[in-house]
């Protein structure tokens, strides 16, 4: 039951650092999500935990002992690909019992045609046998045993791909976006299949993904990382409400957090150089900052009532609740296009009220729900 | 503009005609001699078109001539050479397919010298060396001689087909506590048979019809493989000229049929070896 | 593509357990071999003895580069090569834009034209041979019957050459032609019709649009059928045995000649030796051509 540990650890290809040095722990029996945008890094890490990509520098501890060099099948891991790599002139059944054949399998029953008889008769050995059949069986794949893989649906195969990651029952369950080549409502049932598999297992899962709604639904801890960086390691809320800077912001939440440049005068708050805020509470230090906050904390009020006047510029419903994009204003009454990044601040209104697009109205929010960022380096201010 | 069009057509028929006829004549003409009598063909003058009822004289002629072993030599000495190439192929292709190491570019071009080097010029040494090794006067000397040259495409067109398998099936199987080699051996190869197939057939294809080492290993009459059991007959006067058609018809319908099936595949693996350099 | 894999310890030796074995085999039976003979070409060593020759240095390019004999040979070796790939390659060329389009038993006619190919060169020297026979073939019953007497096809200096040229074209266009073809298919049949929507004819469509795409692959046959010329051996040496006055008889054959008839391993291997020069410099100038092809593609 490994709790694995990160002292260091960097990777560069040639003159490429494709992951920065970071340090990190992964604790035992954790639903560990390593999140980010593609080619951020967080496959490769992944692979390093699993010993099919090296590491270039750094220790990783598997339970205290340094683990670099060990052979995959040292590490005890079992690893659900994107694209399940599945072994096609195989059978289900087949696909699923190999881990155990091999293990099975004597040095000198890899010799070429010993190979294909001693498969044949492990095949039938009543353990192997049996397990495979039972495992199938948890998945629902006991119809499927005798087909091949290219017969089965994607999400057939993914479970195939599941089944071959617990026959072996490993201590360490690692898997490379395994719903992304799923559709939609294919997906959300998977996620709480693998979630509901975890807790069945209790053992470490570390689960790479780029979408935060799975990060968010199903991590019990989140590393995020970006462009080989690892910018936050946390649990889910804390990522939310806390978020180490602007990326982390940016990324995690739908719609997005909105962040506003912002200065600080003497006579108060300046948002997008030109609005003026009273603020109410105490401003950071610096003189520019990021002025950051969730759709969810701005009100929408008519025009006037709130601090920050505004001009509806979209409108998403989506039943429940709608989501309206605004422009904000400057004293003068023009919708400046000033803000970095996004024009628009998203603020989230339960129900469906009666908005069009053109109207003006305010925005208005608490001190408290205020996140301040460096405007230079994203970072979060205390 | 029909008649333009017509002329055009019947241009390429023509063309077209006179190249199957300018392809095929030999062929044919192997035929009609084999079915000729000996008497027609150095008197009388020889027949234009094939005497079928000439066959049961041809068939008992065939048996005058040691065609029987000389074929089963020659399939001893292709299949031999075919097995022994794929499997050594089999090893390169795949370490040239997924690995990088030290001197993998030397390799490749040493691969690719064997199709530039002429036999003829490893024929003395091979000769010295076979001599002092006792492997003169045998078959395995001969297959060991061939596969030098059969191997380098057995390898490329075997890595053409390892390099179209996806790299994350090998690593699902490592995971799965399975060693390089059997990664090989159970994973990779059962998923490029066709390779294999096309691969196979090209190595048995130049077994066949291998002369130059055959004529100059070989001394025992019983061990001549049929390239150079027919090519005995060369220059002698008193050649029953039928029977030796025959038996060169009968070498040659495998070795046509079976190029017949491959024909695409020799020529990728052909020009892919020439390329890869 | 690999995984980035270039371990320390015991793993990083996994690569050369799989390249050692085919790479001993050909260091054993063909590199080896080549070296000692580039040895051998400098001792005088005898066919009776292998093992036992003594070093002389040049003497055997002394001789070599004295002796007509040599010259001829190297002649016989580049006309013949040249003329293989002109007449070869032409031929192969016609015949893959002959049946380039679709056309009743086209299949048939394909199987036909391969032939040349896909006989073995054994089977084929003693067809050719029987034709080119000097009572009996074919060839001379064709020309007596039209009255031009007949011809000493394989003894006489003039025509010897010639007529292995006419059976090495027969062996080689079919090669060239799907070589040729595979290419000829691959070029976009909306870019030949829209050419001739535009107006061009055959033969202007043929050098704008069909020739630019086949070129590679023309040049790729040439130099295969200029390299497998100076290999060669089967088919010149059952037919005329490197005569008549060693007007055929190519380096290749030489070094038969003079390892096994005149017993003499050190000499044939000076021979051996020029032939491997030229075989390099054909693979240099391929080499050569190649990066120019690649040049070419991505451009």
């Amino acid at each position: 039951m490994p709790a694995l540990t990160f002292n260091n650890v960097s990777k560069t290809f040639g003159d490429n650092a494709v992951i920065k040095a970071f340090n990190a722990d992964i604790h035992d029996g954790e639903f560990l999500v390593l999140l980010g945008p593609s080619g951020c890094g967080k496959s490769t890490l992944l692979r390093m935990i699993a010993g099919l990509s090296d590491i270039t520098s750094g220790e990783l501890l598997f339970d205290g002992d340094v683990a670099n060099d060990w052979e995959p099948k040292q590490r005890g891991v079992a690893f659900v690909f994107q694209t399940y790599a599945l072994y096609p002139h195989m059978t289900v059944r087949e696909n699923i019992a190999f881990p155990l054949v091999m293990d099975a399998f004597r040095k000198w029953y890899h010799l070429p045609i010993v190979n294909i008889i001693a498969r044949h008769r492990l095949m039938k050995r009543p353990d192997i046998a049996e397990r495979t059949l039972k495992i199938a069986r948890q998945l629902e794949l006991e119809p499927l045993l005798d087909r091949r893989p290219v017969s089965l649906s994607g999400g057939q195969r993914q479970r195939v791909a599941l089944a071959r990651a617990l026959v072996r029952n490993p201590s360490l369950y690692l898997l490379d976006e395994p719903l992304s080549n799923l559709d939609a409502k294919l997906r959300t049932q998977m996620r709480s299949e693998i979630s509901a598999l975890h807790h069945k297992v209790g053992k470490t899962f570390v689960y790479v993904t780029h979408d935060q709604v799975e990060a968010m639904t199903m991590a019990s801890r989140i590393i995020i990382m970006d462009k080989g960086v690892v910018q936050q390691v946390d649990t889910p809320d804390s990522v939310y409400d806390n978020p180490a800077n602007t990326f982390v912001a940016k990324f995690i939440g739908s719609p997005p957090m909105n962040l506003i440049p912002a200065s600080v005068r003497a006579d108060g708050l300046k948002l997008s150089g030109e609005i003026s805020v009273d603020h109410g509470a105490t401003l950071p230090g610096r003189r520019e900052v990021t002025f950051g906050i969730r759709p969810e904390k701005l009100e929408l009020k008519a025009e006037g009532e709130g601090r920050l006047p505004a001009r509806v510029a979209v409108v998403e419903r989506l039943g429940a609740e709608t989501v309206i994009g605004c422009r904000l204003m400057t004293a003068k009454g023009q919708a400046e296009e000033l803000l970095i990044e996004q024009d628009l601040v998203f603020v989230r209104v339960s129900g469906n009220p009666k908005m069009q697009i053109g109207e003006t109205c305010s925005l208005d929010y608490r001190a408290e729900d205020v996140l301040w960022f460096d405007i230079d380096n994203g970072q979060r201010l205390s | 503009m029909p008649f333009k069009k017509l002329t055009l057509k019947l241009s390429r028929y023509l063309l077209i005609g006179m190249l199957v006829v300018l392809a095929g004549f030999p062929v044919y003409w192997m035929a009609t001699t084999a079915l000729s009598l000996n008497s027609e063909l150095y008197g009388s003058g020889q027949v234009i078109w094939p005497q079928l009822q000439n066959f049961p004289q041809l068939w008992h002629e065939l048996g005058q001539v040691p065609i029987g072993l000389w074929l089963f030599n020659t399939l001893l000495i292709a299949a031999g050479g075919t097995v022994l190439s794929l499997t050594l192929g089999s090893l390169a292709g795949y370490a040239l397919s997924r690995f990088r190491f030290h001197g993998k570019g030397l390799v490749g071009f040493l691969l690719f010298m064997t199709q530039v080097v002429p036999e003829a010029l490893i024929l003395v040494p091979l000769y010295a060396m076979f001599i002092t090794s006792g492997l003169l006067n045998s078959l395995t000397g001969l297959v060991l001689a061939n596969v030098g040259f059969s191997l380098p495409v057995a390898c490329f067109v075997l890595k053409g087909a390892m390099d179209a398998v996806p790299y994350e099936i090998e690593e699902s199987a490592i995971i799965d506590n399975c060693p390089r080699f059997s990664v090989l051996t159970m994973i990779i190869l059962p998923l490029i048979m066709p390779s294999i197939a096309a691969a196979a057939v090209v190595a048995f294809f130049a077994g066949w019809n291998e002369f130059l080492f055959a004529s100059t290993f070989l001394m025992d009459r019983e061990n001549w493989p049929a390239s150079v059991g027919l090519a005995s007959f060369v220059g002698q006067y008193e050649t029953p000229m039928s029977a030796v058609m025959g038996a060169a018809l009968v070498f040659s319908i495998p070795a046509i049929v079976f190029f017949l099936l491959i024909q695409r595949k020799i020529v990728a693996g052909l020009t892919a070896g020439a390329v890869k350099g | 593509m690999t995984g980035s894999k270039i371990r320390s310890g015991m793993t990083r030796l996994v690569p050369y357990a799989f390249i050692l074995p085919p790479m001993i085999y050909l260091m054993v039976f063909m590199f080896w071999p080549l070296a000692r003979q580039m040895y051998m070409s400098l001792t005088n060593t005898r066919i009776i003895n292998p093992n036992r020759g003594r070093f002389i240095g040049l003497g055997n390019y002394e001789r070599l580069f004295d002796d007509p004999a040599f010259y001829l040979s190297l002649k016989a070796t580049l006309v013949y090569a040249v003329l293989a790939v002109v007449f070869g390659v032409s031929l192969g060329v016609i015949s893959a834009l002959a049946i380039d389009r679709p056309f009743k038993g086209r299949a048939v006619v394909r199987a036909i034209l391969l032939f040349g190919w896909a006989v073995p060169n054994v089977a084929a020297s003693l067809i050719w041979l029987w034709m080119y026979n000097d009572r009996s073939g074919v060839f001379n019953r064709i020309t007596e019957f039209l009255g031009l007497g007949r011809f000493p096809w394989l003894t006489s200096t003039e025509l010897a050459l010639g007529s292995i040229l006419a059976v090495t074209v027969w062996q080689v266009a079919p090669f060239v032609m799907l070589v040729v073809l595979a290419a000829l298919q691959s070029v976009p049949h909306e870019v030949r019709e829209a050419a001739r929507i535009d107006g061009a004819d055959g033969l202007s469509t043929f050098r704008a649009v069909t020739l630019p795409h086949i070129r590679p692959a023309i040049q790729l046959a040439s130099l295969l059928v200029c390299v497998w010329s100076i290999r060669r051996f089967d088919i010149i040496y059952l037919l005329t045995g490197g005569g008549p006055v060693g007007t055929t008889s190519t380096l290749v054959v030489k070094i038969r000649q003079i390892a096994f008839e005149g017993h003499e391993l050190g000499m044939a291997s000076a021979y051996g030796a020029v032939g491997l020069v030229l075989a390099l410099a054909i693979a240099a100038l391929h080499y050569v051509v190649e990066q120019r092809r690649m040049k070419w593609m991505s451009r």
